[in-house]
């Protein structure tokens, strides 16, 4: 059962980039919220600013008006991870200290963290490779390890900023069910951005779309197939999945038309 | 995961053309070497050139065996090797701290980079005579024209390579909540020690070539003295000895470093 209370909210979040050519407003006033163990993806044209909200909620840069607030029980600040467009595995570290990385930087490298990692290579099939140079390594698989070495800070709150776009579509298909798999099964809230309306579609609880530049929230779209007895294996053979496909294109055409 | 196959005919095929075209470009460099030898030695014993002037392989040999004897050659050679070694380091060490510094202080970078690009351009045979003015004549002299070759170049080249670290890579440091120095031990520094390698194999021979230059204008000893001495006494042999045998060392510290190099870009990739 998908907890209910809000996890994230982000009220009247604007940002703007400021250069020696002038300001460029990228947000104007972004509301959402996000719920716990829930799977949030958010679509729009390219450089509409999807990227830009991932940065904000992360902490890498800060709103020039607007909050974003996180709601735990205990108070605690959310550990966020953040998974990039590209796999950025450091050439010169194995696979297995590429995944330690996060571990190395907070200083954490314990007994119990390394054998969640162990547990983890194991869990996804991944353990024959730890020793292997990133360079002898798929497109695809290179990318399971991205997460995994996300997922070994334990993340409360999981950041895909549109991983999968730089993969060809076949590995595309069968990396995003891996990790939609992944993070489903460790229970992760995550918020994916993509301009791939299928990819939404068949990942997302919830769809927020996204205008062009500045960018501001169109619509907000609830996915339910398990509603109606789909599983997310069915998905993209159901009419649901066209249905809703129709929709986000409907909402969203104008706005890639320019 | 990918795969390599190397049993197939066509692959062992393949291997053993490349061996066999490397024994050929190995073969050709030895005979294009002897070729010149040869025609040198003849040239000077048939008395087509000077022999006065041109010096004979046969010549430098005998002067060669004549002066590792006495150990004169080999103390000279020493002299060169040791203040080349120390010029090469501080270049390196210099460099380092240099333009790690700048990355941290990129203000301070984009201050201090057009006087370095001047510097960088400037004839450095022209500071010697300065060099001389204020430390005197002496192996401290020498190793100052030995770095003043190749520093400017080696920090700039340095600090270049470090601002142009994959801006994604540092921001994957941050979102692994990675600060400026984690940045810089995990992405920034290791990613630049194939370029840092490269600059080394460079700044070996501008060390060599500045410590020749400090030795022609204040050496007291060492290859760069003979060859100035062997020339102002007519003793061309010395001088076309002190020549080989700065090629030889060259080759031997470039193939040094070229060795390390494919050690470390075997280790990094």
């Amino acid at each position: 059962m998908k907890d209910s209370r809000p996890f994230l909210r982000l009220k009247h979040v604007t940002f703007s980039y400021y250069s020696v050519t002038g300001e460029t407003q990228a947000l104007e006033d972004i509301n959402f919220s996000v719920q716990k163990g829930s799977f949030v993806v958010l679509v729009g044209p390219s450089g509409c600013g999807k990227s830009t909200i991932l940065s904000l909620i992360s902490g890498l840069i800060k709103p020039v008006s607007g909050d974003i607030t996180f709601y735990s029980e205990d108070f605690a600040a959310p550990r966020i991870g953040y998974m990039l467009q590209h796999d950025h595995l450091l050439e010169w570290r194995s696979v297995y200290r590429n995944i330690m990385l996060g571990l190395e930087i907070n200083k954490i490298k314990t007994a119990e963290n390394l054998a969640f990692i162990d547990e983890l290579l194991e869990k996804y099939h991944l353990s024959n490779v730890k020793d292997l140079k990133p360079s002898a390594l798929s497109g695809g698989m290179r990318q399971r390890i991205a997460l995994i070495r996300t997922l070994a800070l334990r993340p409360d709150l999981l950041l895909l900023d549109e991983p999968f776009s730089a993969l060809d579509y076949q590995t595309r298909l069968s990396v995003s069910k891996d990790v939609y798999d992944i993070i489903k099964s460790e229970g992760k809230t995550a918020i994916l951005v993509t301009h791939d309306i299928s990819e939404a579609v068949a990942m997302a609880d919830t769809v927020i779309m996204l205008t062009k530049p500045p960018c501001s929230v169109k619509g907000i779209i609830p996915i339910e197939f398990e509603k109606y007895g789909i599983t997310r294996d069915e998905v993209r053979n159901s009419k649901l999945f066209q249905q809703y496909f129709d929709e986000i294109w409907g909402e969203m055409k104008n706005e890639n038309t320019n | 995961m990918k795969t390599q196959i190397n049993s197939s005919e066509g692959q062992k095929d393949y291997m053993r053309k490349a061996k066999l075209h490397k024994i050929f470009i190995s073969f050709s460099r030895v005979l294009v070497f002897v070729g010149f030898l040869a025609l040198w030695q003849t040239a000077s014993s048939l008395k087509w050139i000077d022999s006065f002037y041109f010096s004979s392989p046969y010549a430098i040999a005998k002067l060669f065996v004549h002066d590792i004897h006495d150990m004169s050659l080999l103390s000279h050679i020493g002299v060169t090797l040791i203040e080349s070694g120390i010029s090469f380091l501080l270049i390196i060490i210099f460099a380092v701290i240099a333009a790690s510094f700048f990355w941290f202080y990129p203000s301070l970078g984009k201050m201090f980079e057009p006087f370095l690009i001047v510097l960088n351009s400037l004839p450095k045979s022209a500071l010697a005579p300065l060099i001389i003015v204020w430390l005197g004549t002496g192996p401290r002299t020498v190793i100052l024209c030995g770095m003043s070759v190749g520093i400017f170049g080696c920090i700039l080249n340095l600090y270049q390579a470090f601002e142009q670290t994959d801006a994604e890579r540092l921001k994957l440091i941050e979102t692994l909540g990675g600060n400026k120095l984690q940045k810089y031990t995990k992405v920034v520094f290791p990613q630049n020690i194939p370029t840092f390698i490269s600059l080394a194999k460079v700044n070996i021979g501008l060390a060599l070539v500045g410590v020749i230059i400090g030795e022609f204008l204040a050496g007291r000893q060492g290859l760069g003295y003979l060859i100035i001495y062997g020339s102002q006494v007519f003793k061309l042999d010395m001088v076309i000895l002190s020549i080989v045998i700065l090629c030889v060392i060259a080759m031997l510290l470039y193939g040094i470093l070229n060795l390390l190099n494919r050690k470390v870009i075997a280790r990094w990739q």
